[in-house]
This record gives C-alpha cells, sequence and structure tokens, in this order.
C-alpha cells in the first residue's frame, strides 16, 4: 500500500474545515490543520505535507500573503498550494493564479470538484 | 437762335426788330439764369442731406439777383411766430430787429398775410397800406414793396419767402412765378430734411432694438445652455447696463432664510465698491433694494441724494454714484432678488428701457431658479451615488460572508449523499436533497445579486467579441430542450440564418436568452408551447421567446423587470428562480445597447423580446440599407392643435429624416418634451389648454428641457417675444419647407453635420452641378476643388456624406480615400465615388471596401443621385 498523502488545510471557519477534512480523509489523504496563516506556515515547515489548502480571507495575515511566506522558504517553496475562497468576481480566478496559486478553488465546495484538484495538484490524476 | 420762331418777330421795322430782338436776348438770358438758379438749389437740396440753411442761402441769394431786390429772407414757423431762418440785404439794424423779433401771425405783416392767404401776396407800397401793422421793422428797414410766397408742407406754412425793394416798385408775374418756384423748392428741402431726421431716429431705434434682440437671444442662449449661474448673471447684468445707457449694476440674490440680500454679480463697478458690495447684507424692509423686492415693483432714483439713507443707497453715494434703478426678481410671490442699473450722473431711465431690464430681470430669474433647480437635483445625484457605492460595496461584502455558510450547507448535503458515512434511508436522502437544492438555490440567488450590484456600480464590463447569435439561439435551445420535453412542451425555434455574427459578450448575451427560455418553460403548463424566434430588423437582431403560459396581468407588466418581481405567476416549483433574471437580463441588454420588452395578456400567454444593435465586424460598407430614412436626423415634437398644419409640419420633418411626435395641446406638449427630450420643438402658439408662451416659458424654466430647442411657428408675428422667452428661431405661418429644415438644421445639434455633403471634384461646373442636384432636397453642400482641401473639409464639417471625383492633381481621389479611412475620426463617413476615369482592375482594387458607391459621371440621373446620397447617408446614420 502506497503512503498515505499529507495535505495541510488552513481555514478558520470551523465548519468548513471539517467539511475539506471529512471529504479529504474519506478519500484517503491525511491531513493537518491550522486556523490561522501563521500555524499554517509553521505546520507547513514542519511537516513538509504533499499540498496545502489555503483560504484566502483569513484572520491576520491573509492568503496572500502567506502563500509569499511559502515560496520565500526553500524549505516550503516547492509544495503546491490550492486557494479556497468564497470570492466571486471573475477576475479574482486571474488574480490569485497570477498571484502563484497552483489552482483556485471557489466556495462553495463542491465535493467532486475538490477531490477532483486535490488529486490533480498532488500529480495522481 | 432759339428766339427766332416767337411771334413777337413778325414785326417788319428795323428798329423795332432790334428792341425785339435785345428784349428776346434779355428774355433768353433771364431765362437761362433761372434754370441755373433753380438746378443750383436743387444741387444744394440734394447735398445738404440733414440741413436746411445752405438750401436757403442759395434760394434767398438767387432770389435777390433774379428778383432785383434789395433784400431777401427766408423765415421759418415756430412757436411764437415766424422766425429768421436766413436773409441778405437791408440795413444791419434791420437784420438785428427782425433776429430778435419773430414776425407775429395775423394780416399786420406780410408773412402774416402769407400765411393766411396761403399764396403769394404782394404789398405795393408798405408805407401807404393802412392794415400794414409792423411799422417798428418798417421804419428800420425802409422797405416799400414787398412780395411773400408760402412753403406748405403737410397743410401748413412752415415757411415763408420775402424779397422787398425800398422804392415802390411792384414786382412782375414772372418774378411772383420764380419766387414760388424757389418755394416750392423750399418745401421739397424742408421735406426732405424731415424724413431725413425720421430716418436716423428710426434708424437708431432699429439700432437699439437690434442690440436689444441680440442681448436677448445671447441671455436666453446662456440660460438656456449654461447653467453656471455667476456666467449667466454676469452676461445679462452687463447687458442692462449697455442698454440702458448705465455706468453699471449689480444683481442680487434674497436668502430667505435671513432675509436680506447678497451680491451675486456686477458690471462696470471698480474693486473698492466691490468689496463695500461684498460686505453688505440689505435687509428687506427700508432699503430701497428691498422695497422695490418686496412689492414687486421697478423703483427709479433720478438723484441718490435725495433718497433717504440705507446701506446701500449710503455705499453707492459714497462712491460717487449718482442715480439708479431696481428691477425685482420674483418667481410668482417668491422674492429671488433683484437687478440694479446705476449712473455716476442724476437720470432718469425711459418707459421703454425700464420694460427692458423687466425682461432681463425675468432671465436672471429662471437663470437662478434652473441653478437652483439644478443644484439640488446635483446634490441628489451625489447623494445617490453615495447611497449605491455604498450598498454596492455591501452586497459584495455580503455575498462573501454569505457563501461562506452555504459552503457547509451545500457539502455536508454532499458528503451525505456521497454515503460517505454509510447508507441514508430515502427519507433522508429526500431531506438531504432538499437541503442541498435550498443551498444551491440560495447560491443562485446571491450570485445574482452581485452581478446586479456590479452593473450598478458600472463594474460590469462586455467582453465583446464576434457572437454568432444562431448558434448561441441554438444553444439555449438546447439547454432547456430536456426540461420542457419532461413537461410535453413542445419547443419551436424560427431563427433567420442571415442573422449572422455581431459584436457583443457571448456568455452575459447566453444567459439572456437562457433566462428568457427557462422563464418560458417555468411558466408554461404541461403540454403548451415555447418559440424563439430570431431575425434581423432595421440594423438590429430581434429575439422573441413566446409560451402559451398564464400570462402576466397588465399592472404587473410595468413591474417585471424590476428586482424581485415576477408577477402573480405560478410557477409549478416555487423554489425555482429568484425573481433577478429578467433585471439582470434587462440590464445586460442596455449595455449591449439594446431594448427589452414583453407583450402579455392574462390567460393568453407571454411574449419576452429584446433587440441589441447588430454590429458587423467588418461592415460591407456598400449594403444599402433599403429602409426609410426615418429617425436618422433625430426626433422632433410638433405641438399644433390645427391637423392640417400638424401633418403638413410632419411630411416636410419624415421627408427629412426626422421621428416625428405630435402634441395637440399645450399640456400634451409639455408632457411629451420631458419625455421624448426631441431634438427640437415646433411650436404654435395659440394652443388650447395651456398656451404656447405658457409652454415655452415652462420648457425654458425647467433644467430638463431648457436645453432643446424651440422653434416657433405661428400665425401671431411676435418674434420679440419669442426670442425674449428663449425661442431658438421664429417662423410665420404659412412656413417654408426649406426655411423650416434651414431652421431645423441650425438649431440642432447634430442637424447641421447630418445634412451635409462634401463635394470634392477639381471641376467647379461638375461641383456646381452637384450641388444644384442636391440642395433642393435640403443637402447642404460643401464645395472643394481639390483632394487636400477636401480632406480638410471633411474633418471639419464631419459629413453624412461625401462625394469624391478620381482624378485630381495633387492628391487625387484614391489619396483621400486613403487618408479618410485612415482617420478615426472621419474613417466611417461614406464616400460615393464619380468619377469619368476608366476604371482598372488594380483602381477597383485599391477601393474595394472602402468606399459606398462608384458610379461613372453621368451616368446618374439627378433623382438617382438624391436617393442615392440618402440612402448611403440613412445606412451610415444608423449604423
Amino acid at each position: 500500500m502506497a503512503e498515505r498523502m499529507l495535505v495541510l488545510i488552513v481555514e478558520d471557519n470551523p465548519r468548513n474545515l471539517k467539511l475539506a477534512r471529512d471529504v479529504l480523509n474519506h478519500a484517503g489523504y491525511d491531513t493537518l490543520e491550522a486556523d490561522n496563516a501563521e500555524d499554517g506556515i509553521a505546520l507547513a515547515r514542519q511537516a513538509r505535507p504533499g499540498l496545502v489548502l489555503l483560504d484566502i480571507q483569513l484572520p491576520g495575515m491573509d492568503g496572500v500573503q502567506a502563500l509569499g511566506h511559502l515560496r520565500a522558504d526553500p524549505a516550503t517553496r516547492d509544495i503546491p498550494v490550492i486557494a479556497l475562497t468564497a470570492f466571486a468576481m471573475k477576475t479574482d480566478r486571474e488574480r490569485f493564479l497570477a498571484a502563484g496559486f497552483d489552482r483556485y478553488v471557489e466556495k462553495p465546495l463542491d465535493i467532486r470538484e475538490l477531490r477532483h484538484h486535490v488529486a490533480a495538484a498532488l500529480g495522481q490524476a | 437762335v432759339v428766339g427766332v420762331d416767337h411771334p413777337a418777330v413778325s414785326k417788319p421795322d428795323q428798329g423795332d426788330r432790334e428792341a425785339t430782338i435785345g428784349r428776346l436776348s434779355r428774355d433768353l438770358a433771364d431765362a437761362v439764369e433761372r434754370e441755373t438758379a433753380t438746378s443750383e438749389v436743387l444741387q444744394a437740396i440734394g447735398r445738404s442731406a440733414g440741413s436746411l440753411e445752405p438750401v436757403f442761402e442759395t434760394v434767398v441769394h438767387h432770389a435777390v439777383r433774379l428778383c432785383a431786390a434789395d433784400a431777401g429772407m427766408v423765415f421759418r414757423l415756430d412757436e411764437d411766430g415766424y422766425r429768421l431762418a436766413f436773409g441778405v440785404g437791408g440795413p444791419p439794424a434791420y437784420r438785428r430787429y427782425i433776429e430778435e423779433h419773430p414776425v407775429p401771425h395775423g394780416p399786420g405783416t406780410l408773412v402774416g398775410r402769407v400765411e393766411l392767404e396761403r399764396n403769394a401776396v404782394q404789398i405795393p407800397d408798405a408805407a401807404a397800406d393802412p392794415g400794414y401793422e409792423w411799422r417798428e421793422a418798417l421804419a428800420i428797414a425802409g422797405f416799400r414793396t414787398m412780395l411773400g410766397v408760402p412753403m406748405i408742407v403737410d397743410g401748413t406754412v412752415v415757411g415763408v419767402i420775402v424779397v422787398w425793394r425800398s422804392a415802390v416798385d411792384p414786382f412782375d408775374e414772372q418774378t411772383v412765378t420764380l419766387v414760388t418756384t424757389f418755394a416750392a423748392q423750399g418745401e421739397l428741402a424742408i421735406r426732405n430734411v424731415q424724413l431725413f431726421r425720421k430716418l436716423q431716429e428710426r434708424s437708431a431705434q432699429l439700432a437699439q432694438s437690434v442690440d436689444e434682440l441680440e442681448a436677448l437671444g445671447e441671455i436666453s442662449q446662456a440660460v438656456g445652455s449654461s447653467l453656471d449661474l455667476d456666467e449667466v448673471l454676469t452676461t445679462i447684468v452687463t447687458r442692462a447696463a449697455e442698454l440702458s445707457g448705465a455706468d453699471g449694476g449689480s444683481i442680487f440674490e434674497f436668502e430667505p432664510d435671513a432675509a436680506r440680500f447678497v451680491l451675486r454679480t456686477c458690471a462696470g463697478t471698480g474693486d473698492e465698491l466691490l468689496a463695500d458690495l461684498r460686505r453688505l447684507r440689505i435687509g428687506l424692509d427700508e432699503t430701497f433694494v428691498g422695497e422695490a423686492a418686496a412689492r414687486g415693483e421697478v423703483r427709479q432714483s433720478p438723484d441718490l441724494d435725495a433718497e433717504p439713507a440705507d446701506p446701500y443707497v449710503d455705499t453707492l453715494r459714497r462712491h460717487g454714484w449718482r442715480s439708479m434703478v431696481a428691477v425685482p426678481l420674483r418667481r410668482e410671490q417668491e422674492i429671488i432678488g433683484a437687478l440694479v442699473v446705476r449712473r455716476r450722473a442724476p437720470f432718469t431711465l425711459p418707459d421703454a428701457t425700464v420694460d427692458l431690464l423687466e425682461t432681463l430681470a425675468s432671465q436672471s430669474v429662471v437663470a437662478i431658479h434652473n441653478a437652483r433647480v439644478y443644484g439640488q437635483l446635483e446634490q441628489k445625484t451625489r447623494e445617490l451615488e453615495v447611497v449605491s457605492q455604498h450598498k454596492s460595496e455591501f452586497l459584495a461584502s455580503m455575498s462573501h460572508e454569505l457563501r461562506t455558510p452555504l459552503n457547509a450547507v451545500i457539502g455536508f448535503s454532499d458528503v451525505l449523499l456521497d454515503r460517505m458515512f454509510g447508507e441514508l434511508n430515502e427519507r433522508q436522502d429526500e431531506y438531504v436533497r432538499d437541503i442541498r437544492s435550498s443551498g444551491r438555490h440560495l447560491l443562485e440567488l446571491i450570485n445574482e445579486i452581485l452581478d446586479l450590484s456590479k452593473v450598478e456600480a458600472g463594474q460590469m464590463e462586455l467582453d465583446l467579441g464576434p457572437v454568432s447569435l444562431p448558434n448561441l439561439i441554438d444553444h439555449g435551445v438546447a439547454m432547456v430542450r430536456e426540461r420542457a420535453s419532461r413537461h410535453g412542451i413542445a419547443l419551436e425555434s424560427a431563427i433567420d440564418p442571415a442573422l449572422g455574427t455581431t459584436m457583443g459578450d457571448e456568455l452575459k448575451l447566453k444567459q439572456v436568452v437562457l433566462n428568457l427560455l427557462t422563464n418560458a418553460v417555468k411558466f408554461t403548463p404541461d403540454g403548451g408551447s415555447v418559440r424563439i424566434s430570431a431575425r434581423c430588423g432595421d440594423d438590429e437582431a430581434l429575439v422573441s421567446v413566446s409560451d402559451t403560459g398564464v400570462g402576466i396581468a397588465a399592472a404587473d407588466q410595468q413591474r417585471i423587470f424590476e428586482a424581485f418581481q415576477r408577477g402573480d405567476r405560478a410557477t409549478r416549483t416555487n423554489t425555482e428562480g429568484t425573481g433577478l433574471g429578467l433585471t439582470l437580463s434587462k440590464r445586460i441588454v442596455e449595455l449591449h445597447g439594446g431594448r427589452i420588452w414583453m407583450e402579455s395578456e392574462l390567460g393568453a400567454g407571454s411574449t419576452f423580446a429584446f433587440a441589441i444593435p447588430l454590429i458587423r465586424a467588418e461592415r460591407p460598407r456598400a449594403a444599402a440599407s433599403q429602409g426609410a430614412a426615418r429617425g436618422v436626423a433625430g426626433s422632433v415634437l410638433v405641438v399644433e392643435d390645427d391637423r392640417r398644419s400638424a401633418d403638413l409640419l410632419g411630411v416636410y420633418l419624415e421627408d427629412a429624416g426626422y421621428d416625428v411626435a405630435f402634441a395637440r395641446d399645450g399640456v400634451e406638449g409639455l408632457e411629451l418634451a420631458r419625455e421624448l427630450k426631441p431634438a427640437a420643438v415646433i411650436l404654435d402658439i395659440l394652443l388650447p389648454r395651456i398656451s404656447g408662451w405658457d409652454l415655452l416659458a415652462q420648457l425654458k424654466s425647467d433644467p430638463a428641457t431648457s436645453a432643446v430647442p424651440v422653434v416657433i411657428v405661428s400665425m401671431v408675428d411676435e418674434q420679440g417675444a419669442g426670442f425674449a422667452l428663449g425661442a431658438a428661431d421664429y417662423l410665420v405661418k404659412p412656413v417654408d419647407r426649406s426655411r423650416l429644415l434651414d431652421v431645423l438644421d441650425r438649431c440642432t445639434v447634430a442637424g447641421r453635420a447630418r445634412r451635409t455633403v462634401v463635394a470634392i471634384d477639381d471641376d467647379p461646373v461638375d461641383l456646381a452641378l452637384l450641388e444644384a442636384v442636391l440642395v433642393p432636397d435640403g443637402w447642404r453642400v460643401v464645395r472643394a476643388t481639390g483632394g487636400e482641401e477636401g480632406v480638410r473639409a471633411v474633418r471639419r464639417e464631419q459629413p453624412a456624406v461625401v462625394v469624391l471625383d478620381l482624378l485630381m492633381p495633387e492628391v487625387d481621389g484614391f489619396s483621400v480615400v486613403e487618408q479618410l479611412r485612415a482617420d478615426p475620426l472621419v474613417d466611417d463617413v461614406p464616400i460615393i465615388v464619380l468619377t469619368s476615369k476608366d476604371m482598372t482592375g488594380t483602381d477597383h482594387d485599391r477601393l474595394a471596401g472602402q468606399i459606398s458607391f462608384l458610379a461613372r459621371k453621368g451616368a446618374l440621373a439627378s433623382q438617382e443621385l438624391v436617393a442615392l446620397v440618402s440612402r448611403v447617408a440613412v445606412t451610415h446614420g444608423d449604423a
């Protein structure tokens, strides 16, 4: 049996955190959780997950800034990051992809879409 | 030689003959001399345009000489008798005497007798005449025989020519006749001078009237077109001062809250006085200006030194002003302010000038009122903009906040329905599906609210590209086909394949078509039918969707495009739809420059339709529309109660490409003018309900319509009043077609350009020919005799059509086409090429796709050319 992949979820809303965790666990991924950007960055450095799901609107440091920190650190630079956002402007997608996110998933999450993006980002699609 | 046929020559006696010849020669010489004198007087009359003196001088000199008199004079009628106008001869004491003493009326003097007799009078010996009473003059002058001849103008003896001799020697008949001739010439001269003075007076009046009219025109234009109040009021007060011959003036505005007048603007006022005036706070009571405004009456002070003291009067006096007139500015009973003109010298204004000032005052009132209303509007608009901005931000942030919990609602429903954590029983499955579909409905609602708020905040932009309308509609039909068939609804589509491609935002237009189709299917009972059709209209695409549903009550139709209004339509499933789809569709269609509408009857189904302009990615320029020219030149509202007049005006205007709306009375006219905002209003004066004057005044005082030019067409010739109230022009019935169109072209903004053709040809004969053909059809033809001049003319005039010759020296027609097409300002002006060149294949290639029409010179009949120009202009104008 292949090693289970580790996904870090950074999300401040506990119910949405739980939703993402349940969906990913059920799909066979291990998960780590953080409810703010600072803890998320620290966890990423420490645990080196295979993927980070990063909410954009977080208390304090936001998702875009957090991505900057992850990309600036050689230890976390190569970890793929998926943006999770409830912003709905058409231009937002371009803005976030331009900021360096690997993928972009709009909330409310479609759980099939989430599974697809996670698998694709981990090279398992 | 002349006298040989005289009957007196028949005497045979030699001595007699010599005497006779001698007499005849003298007669001849006399006759020549008289003729010469007469013609000299006439010349003097001709030279003396405004003055009689030279004429009288010539008359008196000749009269004295030819009559062999000792003295001669001309007396003119004056208040206290006849005064000497000119005299020669007689002792100096006599001349002094008659200069000081006018000749009295009555039979006691020669002049008095001439006045009474109205004919030539001779007194053979004044000294022996018992009735002669002017003895003092007689004693000083020593005259004996006197002759007087009247000068009669308009039945009055206005003057008398007198000659006298100091010996008793009566004047013969010939002399009397001669002096009578001079008197007639004197009459002519007096009449001339009177006419000349009248003419001068009239000219001066006319010049004044023209000045006033110009000023009024300028002001009413300023009032109508400019909402910069200070600019308008400064124009008014400057012209008021000029026209009333004053040295300066001011306009005060009344502040009702503080019950005082403050200075708005000044003319002809030095800096020091201005500074003082700005500090002044003039009250309503016991002030010159306040009383004029409060009573609503013009107040004049011919001499300020006689006025009771008040702050304003004191200030003026201190700065050396001596007289003033204050004209109240009132709107009905409301005090708006006062217009003041003032002079540095004591002065009373004539009534006519006071009337003029009142007219200017009413213009000021309109201007101030306009500005106040506009100010309020602006304020409201700004507030609304702020509110709207806040609303958009609020909605954007709300939508974010709402999506976050929905994430859990929809997501966990999905988790359960995916059986991630075990099997659900049938009822659990049903309820979780209900939760999920409610969540999705809520999400749809939020998305549409967000879209709408983006439209309203001006943030929705169209992503324009070529859109295939038939494909777009097919796509929409495919999207609803399954649902329609589920409910046994027949789905038909009729698409004109010629519809082709237009420029638009494909995704958003898809949204509109899908929304209309979804609604139609949704509100049609099972077994009904839905039909979508699409076709080309006049340069626009028309798409309509009809259903056999329950229809919409008339009362609900008005609001159907407003947010959250569905009408009382029974839906199959109440959870479907957001009530925002039509609102959003309307906004999207409008962003495309189109329009959306609906027709429905309860129980008979509904039709929703929209039209968007067909903008071809590559417009074939030569494709001529067969449609009539209507609407190209803009809309004109005709306010006329007489049907025949209205019909005639309608025919004139429609032929010239105007869209015409009619109102039969003043009230309807006002409503339509506000609603349509036409390019111009044609206004009759004698109208039922409210008169044309009232209508004009109301249009001009409403900022929403004050810029619409109004042309009065009336039986009543009161141009002055028309212009004063702000009419753009005034035509007296019956109205000439070309005059009417000229006036409209001049006063409508786009009219000029829309009826202009620039003709470029190096042959002036061909240019004249074109002009002769096009001008009678209402075109204005601007000629250019060379390519370079032509390109300049097209850039300057922005004409509706260019008619171009190809063979020209220096810059030829091909080069003109290239230059025009390379200039974004004029790259779409249609070009008709008329040439005598034998066109080669290369020539055709050079012009391909660049011009609208090519013909050989002389190949088109006049009427064909006129039709061609109109058609090409129309195609252009509608695009």
